[in-house]
């Protein structure tokens, strides 16, 4: 038996098929990326001892820096994953509520810097959906994220959960700058960013939706938008009740 | 307490490798190293720790066949195995809890500062 045990071999599966650049690469980065957090934590935390208020406020950003490109080599990930149909749903019971209102609270800090108003609504009992819950929680954040970044001053997202008995609703109507008719076409493709939207928020990728739009269709589901220029958009996107 | 608790940690990037055991010396563990997979495998068998923390992307052997050796050897088998790897793909977790581990986490993705309690959960003082 042990013998055996031995000669077998195990794959490290994801690792597998693993050919482009961007997924060897973003691979790569996450090793050094993970040593500069845990750094970074364990000055934050106090453990080497106290910082002082600047130190303390350095150690901070950097941390948040250090988040950002962790999520950048997610989505990189996640978007070659995409491409070479790789990227693999892990569907579970879970419960949309709940984590459209983790996701308000989350994002409600930066709603409130932004002085935007969140409201959440919800027509009929919404069951229990057989979803990869973490997947779906980032296509809400995204949609929230953006809806908040590209709101106006003092502006209001309504968030709506509907039950339309086969399936479940999630809309995010924000009364934001709008979407272009030309913009309108290429939203959804990767790393498609508008020339305005990057005027207004350069540190975006473009991939947040082309990652939602495979999690969703994935998922079973459907996602779109309307939108008026200058008005407002409504993002939203249906799953399939089981 | 938890003063006599050994822990080896299995990992291949010294900066990590010094980062997790400083926090877990600072707190009470005694903590021994292991860069590959062959030299992990054998100080298991040789000191048999309270613990393991077990990398998968590995030299030499990697962290997979390590811990399938592991639960296959009835002399260590019921040494607890966390895998603190940068695969999160769903497959690899998989993997990783259907051989055995006690615990899979994502170095992007946990913070440092709760690596006591993870050893905590898994070694009640």
């Amino acid at each position: 038996m042990k013998n055996n045990m031995k000669n077998e071999k195990s794959e490290v599966p994801s690792m597998q098929k693993i050919s482009d650049v961007t997924s060897v690469i973003s691979h790569q980065l996450k090793t050094p990326l993970a040593g500069i957090k845990s750094s970074l934590e364990i000055l934050s935390s106090g453990d080497l001892g106290p910082l002082n208020k600047e130190q303390q406020e350095y150690v901070e950003l950097t941390l948040g820096s250090a988040g950002k490109m962790i999520s950048l080599v997610r989505d990189l990930l996640d978007a070659s994953r995409i491409d070479e149909n790789r990227f693999v749903l892990n569907p579970g019971k879970s419960d949309i509520a709940e984590l459209v209102g983790e996701t308000i609270k989350e994002l409600g800090s930066f709603a409130q810097a932004k002085n935007t108003r969140i409201t959440l609504n919800r027509a009929g009992t919404i069951p229990p959906l057989m979803i990869d819950g973490l997947k779906v929680r980032q296509v809400i954040s995204n949609i929230l994220y953006n809806a908040i970044r590209y709101n106006r001053g003092k502006g209001t997202i309504e968030i709506t959960l509907e039950n339309k008995g086969d399936h479940v609703l999630f809309s995010c109507k924000d009364s934001g700058i709008g979407i272009s008719d030309e913009d309108k076409k290429m939203i959804f493709n990767k790393f498609y960013r508008s020339s305005r939207v990057i005027s207004l928020a350069p540190d975006g990728t473009g991939l947040g939706l082309y990652i939602s739009k495979a999690i969703i269709e994935g998922s079973g589901g459907t996602i779109g938008f309307k939108s008026d220029e200058g008005k407002g958009t409504t993002f939203y996107f249906t799953l399939p009740i089981q | 307490m938890a003063e006599q608790k050994k822990i080896l940690l299995i990992e291949d990037d010294k900066f990590l490798l010094k980062l997790y055991s400083d926090k877990l010396v600072r707190e009470g563990y005694t903590v021994s190293m292991a860069i590959t997979g062959e030299e992990g495998l054998g100080k298991v068998k040789q000191e048999r720790p309270d613990l393991v923390f077990l990398d998968i992307i590995l030299p030499q052997k990697n962290g997979f066949d390590v811990l399938r050796e592991i639960k296959g050897d009835p002399e260590i088998k019921n040494i607890p195995v966390v895998i603190l790897t940068n695969l999160g793909q769903e497959s690899d977790i998989k993997t990783g809890m259907d051989l055995g581990a006690s615990d899979y986490l994502v170095k992007t993705d946990f913070s440092i500062t709760k690596l006591p309690e993870i050893v905590r959960k898994i070694l009640p003082a």
